[in-house]
């Protein structure tokens, strides 16, 4: 579909191209040479609290570090705006004349968020420093060990849904002139709650972490999330991604089990490969977990075109 | 994928389209009758927004809920309003009776910190640029040349939050009575910059002790002066304060009132 190309795959590889069996070793023992650990998720967890505690602190202590919230922030001074709440913004005020007074500072946050993030991969901003995500990484564990109980049933939908929410959303804007998508917008509400204090408006979190874990594995940020969207057409061609090296891949599928956004990794299944690299699309979220669970090291991070030349 | 794959993602697709459609338009209708009911409500708001706010009606919708003007107010006199405020959720507000904003910041850094120009600075930077260049053409390049006192009281003066009201049933002025004593209170939080006992800095308001013979604490606290409260006599030979059009409705008097209820009152501005 959309994502993948249209080459034909290359053959499946042969058995003594397999990498445990180039070494002469059991799968098992192959695995557990080479372990898993949780480098990148341990250094991703870190960022992702240590940036929003900065937020926090910064208000606390009054530091003038990272002043505002997830919506709208001054880091050293520097403006930071939100992608979606400056789109809608601009297709608001662009009607109703106010675009003439939005001040330099917004062009300013917009205009470097936007570069920022696609040098850094779009989607990155979801693993890496929203909160929600946070909370739904959790929950999505949760999610997975009912699953695996038969307590619940899965229920997925098509990925291209957010498209139409994001649509959906500018045009809600546009014609209620409100920016309606940040009264429910879970990112600016975490953020605004952890920094200004909690509000009855958490329940509505509850209700979306709740429906996560019982209902639809990542609802919100899957289907509905037009701040994910955004970034995930921003990082449609960032330079900084995931690669995959079919020669070190052993077709165990442990990648795709940890990964958040598993439809990105539909070349590590025996003979779907259509080439020796793919990188992956712009729903990765550049998380790493893949990374840190690959017994081949057939993942890693890597900056597009560079890595050639270094 | 085959073609009856195709086939039916497809309608899949457009079945939970079709869904997501129906909830945007749920949104948005729920969005329209909330617009519609507290329309009224917002115009005739019971807090105060920001200096330099624009038309209530239309503030809401540029406002991002980012929080920094609640950040670099220095003595946290902006607020994020709840979600009991309908639409106003997570919008400034000034609670004027527990902490009015006192200018004592000398820079309007709210309202020059907002990104998307709902609190519009453009007027206060104008007003203020205007000032200095007429102080420019009655004032040497000296030692005492100070252009910043005068900038700082032209951007201040256009300011307009809202419009004082005496309320003539409780003020004590208009019972021709005095006040002896701390008027909110020794564990009231709220702090300002008081013209009257002349601190280069905002103090609390708990510290401040006053003995007046008739009760004039709201036009001696007053951070704009003359222009906005004077005391006046009332006809009746009784001195009372009285609010002229100066009044930026910074809500100093409402927080410094030692009545119960407070005497005086800021009401916004409706446009």
């Amino acid at each position: 579909m959309f994502g993948k190309n249209n080459k034909t795959p290359l053959p499946p590889k042969k058995k003594e191209e397999i990498p445990y069996v180039k070494e002469g070793i059991k799968f098992k023992d192959w695995k557990a040479k080479n372990g898993s650990g949780h480098k990148w998720r341990t250094i991703r967890w870190t960022v992702l609290i240590g940036i929003n505690l900065l937020f926090v602190l910064s208000f606390m202590f009054d530091l003038s570090l990272l002043e505002g919230s997830l919506s709208g922030s001054r880091l050293f001074g520097f403006y930071l705006m939100d992608p979606f709440n400056s789109l809608q913004m601009l297709i608001i005020s662009a009607y109703s004349g106010h675009i003439k007074l939005l001040t330099m500072n917004f062009i300013i946050g917009f205009a470097t968020i936007f570069i920022f993030y696609f040098l850094m991969g779009g989607r990155t901003f979801c693993s890496w420093i929203c909160p929600y995500h946070f909370l739904a990484e959790w929950g999505e564990k949760l999610h997975n060990y009912l699953v695996k109980k038969k307590k619940i049933k899965e229920h997925t939908y098509n990925i291209y849904l957010r498209y139409v929410f994001w649509v959906g959303f500018l045009v809600l804007a546009f014609v209620t002139q409100q920016l309606v998508f940040e009264d429910v917008n879970p990112v600016g509400i975490l953020s605004r709650a952890m920094i200004y204090g909690p509000g009855l408006v958490l329940l509505w979190i509850l209700a979306l972490i709740t429906f996560e874990i019982v209902y639809s594995k990542r609802f919100w940020c899957r289907y509905v999330c037009p701040v994910g969207a955004t970034w995930s057409m921003v990082g449609k061609l960032s330079p900084f991604g995931v690669k995959f090296d079919l020669d070190k891949c052993a077709h165990c599928l442990d990648c795709q089990k940890v990964c958040l956004v598993p439809h990105e990794l539909w070349f590590v299944e025996k003979g779907k490969a259509t080439d020796k690299r793919h990188d992956v699309g712009s729903d990765c979220t550049r998380c790493g977990l893949c990374i840190d669970a690959c017994p081949g090291n057939a993942l890693s991070y890597t900056i597009k075109g560079w890595d050639k030349i270094l | 994928m085959d073609k009856s794959d195709h086939e039916l993602n497809r309608r899949q697709f457009l079945k939970s389209s079709a869904i997501a459609v129906g909830a945007l338009a749920a949104v948005g209708a729920g969005v329209g009758y909330l617009q519609k009911v507290t329309a009224e409500n917002r115009i005739n708001q019971k807090f105060l927004r920001p200096p330099g706010a624009i038309d209530e009606s239309t503030f809401i919708y540029g406002c991002i809920k980012c929080g920094l003007c609640v950040q670099i107010c220095p003595i946290q006199a902006i607020k994020l309003a709840g979600i009991k405020d309908g639409l106003a959720y997570g919008t400034p507000y000034i609670d004027v009776r527990e902490q009015a904003c006192d200018f004592s910041c000398d820079s309007m850094q709210c309202v020059e910190t907002c990104p998307t120009a709902v609190l519009y600075f453009k007027q206060f930077k104008d007003e203020g640029e205007k000032a200095i260049e007429k102080y420019d053409k009655t004032h040497e390049r000296n030692a005492d040349y100070n252009p910043f006192p005068v900038q700082i009281l032209a951007m201040k003066s256009i300011v307009k939050m809202g419009m004082a009201e005496v309320k003539k049933d409780s003020c004590l002025a208009f019972q021709g009575k005095g006040f002896k004593g701390t008027p909110r209170g020794s564990n009231f939080k709220g702090v300002n910059r008081s013209p009257y006992t002349g601190d280069a800095k905002a103090t609390p308001v708990s510290e401040k002790v006053y003995d007046e013979k008739i009760c004039d604490i709201c036009v001696k606290e007053c951070p704009i002066g003359e222009t906005a409260i004077v005391m006046a006599d009332n006809g009746h030979g009784n001195m009372v304060p009285e609010v002229l059009s100066g009044c930026t409705g910074c809500g100093v008097c409402v927080m410094v009132c030692p009545t119960e209820e407070p005497s005086i009152i800021v009401e916004p501005i409706k446009s």
